[in-house]
């Protein structure tokens, strides 16, 4: 039991080091600056603007059931105009960024993850490198730099989308004017409720992509390790921004 | 591609970045272009007061909350973005308290002379104004959550003391207050009666006391009359006047009375006359009684009744006859 012990320790201690030291690597790739920045145009576009998308419906959905239930909670007890502060605050700060950034972690991760375990597995990293490509400024630091530059604008606008919607619920489907869903709006935000939830954004988009990358590159064996390689970094991503989230909310709040 | 990549990617982001900051500014309250003024207010403290909440004149929202910061010796000092052209009190000062009783706070521009109904606000800001310099002095209501939390303990007393009672009155205490309402029930129903009862006898004693004043006022008035008419007419001299009538009086009445002495002596002799006569006449009443005298014989003899009665009636038709024929008695001749 207790080599078991030492032994899982080991494992988590070691792979945390490998971590440390593909972000050293990817960090020290950054000087190749004749490759990376032109890949990473192309990595926003398919990381951020292609995952608006899906960042938006699920933004939409999430104002409009927070009206819904807001108001369900607030009737009788609280004065309706909360809903505007609730639905704000509450996308703001935690919605919009903690649930595009699940989505995104399947989308981006994922994808992240089984690209590079492909390429991987089928050795086109190995030939990369064969003609002196550094394989983190060509296919790491891209990745990582367009998630960390696009999860912020995925989410803020999925706070816009969210914000809308939860207001279009409520001046349709309840009994509030458009008057009310702003004075609760704006009676209790902060400028911190918005780069709060960008700030957490950030970090999200990191972890993901980078995640992926460790993922993706580590491969070991065929299509089952892409695919193994693929869910783990779904699920340690999803983790990840679980932690993350907790921890700028203990930081920063 | 690349091109057209970077397009999209530009634009979006550029298109995000521009409703982000619209999007807080528009939740800020942001006001561009306007004229505004920045003043500081001094608070011992804050309370819930935050940076953006409301700066509000009667009512109406004309600023926000610029900056808090810590001063020195203690003090809170807020900076206050004033950006509504508002005519402002000739000396102001700063209220902060709960807008609502869910949280929202907000700073209320005051004039620091009005007066104040919390004698703890107008200490505070006297406290706040006396350090002096150009910042507003400011005070704190105590917000929502105090006031509840305050509530709180006081229910919680209660109910400590309701579960006290609760403890004291078993059945038999209860048996007890009961009876003893029923007891004081009956007392005051004695009472209720006897208070009547002195009511009335007080109501008695009330009117005969009034009757009473209503006689002595009256004799008071009379009094005063009385006074007055002396006074009067010790004023005039009638007195005097008066005093001499009665003296003549005295003088006529003491005449008066010889008078009726002498009247008394006359009338004391007619009565010695009166008994003559009225002796003699009883004496001759008598007589004619005995059949003594002529008078007596002539009622005590029926003949010459009669033969009077008969000259009488003779006479009377002698009458008749001459009435009808007085020729027959009477001539006259003149020559």
């Amino acid at each position: 039991m207790y080599q078991v012990i030492t032994q899982r320790v080991a494992d988590w201690l070691s792979g945390l080091g490998r971590v440390g030291h593909f972000v050293s690597d990817t960090v020290s790739s950054a000087r190749d600056t004749r490759i990376w920045p032109g890949l990473t145009v192309v990595q926003m576009r398919r990381i951020g603007v292609n995952s608006l998308p899906i960042g938006l419906f699920i933004s939409a959905f999430t104002g409009v059931v927070l009206a819904l239930q807001s108001s369900y909670t607030f009737t009788g007890a609280v004065p309706l105009y909360f809903v505007g502060t609730l639905v704000g605050k509450t996308v703001m700060l935690e919605l919009a960024p903690v649930l595009t950034g699940l989505a995104l972690s399947g989308r981006v991760g994922a994808n992240i993850a089984a690209e590079l375990g492909t390429m991987r597995v089928t050795e086109q990293v190995d030939a990369l490198e064969t003609l002196a490509y550094n394989p983190f400024s060509y296919l790491v630091l891209p990745r990582v730099l367009a998630a960390t530059v696009m999860f912020p604008v995925v989410v803020a606008a999925a706070m816009a989308v969210g914000v809308a919607s939860g207001w279009i619920t409520a001046i349709n489907l309840l009994d509030l004017s458009t008057v009310e869903f702003v004075k609760g709006l704006q009676i209790f935000y902060n400028f911190k409720d918005i780069w709060f939830g960008l700030v957490k954004a950030v970090s999200f988009g990191f972890a993901v992509a980078l995640i992926g990358c460790v993922k993706g590159l580590s491969v070991r064996g065929g299509a089952e390790g892409v695919g193994r390689a693929a869910t783990e970094a779904v699920v340690l991503s999803a983790e990840v921004i679980l932690v993350l989230d907790a921890f700028w909310a203990v930081v920063l709040l | 591609m690349k091109r057209r990549d970077e397009i999209v990617v530009g634009a979006t982001i550029f298109g995000v970045l521009v409703i982000v900051v619209a999007g807080a500014l528009w939740l800020s309250h942001a006001q561009f272009g306007g004229a505004s003024q920045t003043s500081s207010a001094r608070f011992r403290t804050v309370g819930g007061l935050g940076v953006g909440d409301p700066v509000v004149l009667r009512g109406v929202r004309v600023g926000r909350v610029k900056e808090i910061r810590l001063g020195q010796k203690n003090w809170v000092e807020a900076e206050l973005q004033i950006y509504q052209d508002a005519t402002l009190p000739v000396r102001p000062a700063i209220i902060a308290a709960s807008g609502s009783l869910f949280g929202e706070w907000q700073a209320s521009i005051v004039a620091f002379d009005q007066p104040f109904d919390d004698p703890a606000l107008r200490r505070e800001l006297d406290e706040a104004a006396a350090v002096g310099g150009q910042m507003w002095p400011g005070a704190t209501l105590p917000d929502i959550g105090q006031l509840t939390a305050q509530a709180g303990r006081i229910a919680g007393d209660i109910a400590s003391v309701s579960s006290r009672i609760q403890t004291a009155f078993d059945s038999s205490a209860v048996a007890e207050v009961q009876k003893s309402v029923k007891d004081f029930g009956r007392v005051a129903d004695q009472l209720a009666r006897f208070t009547q009862q002195q009511s009335s006898i007080l109501g008695n004693v009330g009117t005969n006391l009034q009757q009473g004043s209503d006689v002595l006022a009256e004799a008071a008035r009379s009094l005063s009359n009385s006074l007055a008419r002396i006074d009067s007419a010790t004023n005039e001299g009638e007195l005097v006047t008066i005093l001499s009538n009665a003296q003549a009086a005295a003088v006529n009445a003491r005449e008066a009375t010889q008078s009726l002495r002498d009247v008394m002596a006359v009338a004391h002799r007619n009565q010695e006359s009166i008994q003559r006569i009225i002796q003699g006449a009883d004496t001759m009443m008598t007589r004619i009684m005995d059949r003594r005298s002529t008078a007596g014989l002539l009622l005590g003899d029926t003949t010459l009744y009669v033969e009077a009665t008969k000259a009488v009636m003779q006479f009377e038709r002698l009458l008749a006859d001459i009435q009808a024929n007085p020729r027959k008695y009477f001539s006259f001749k003149v020559f």
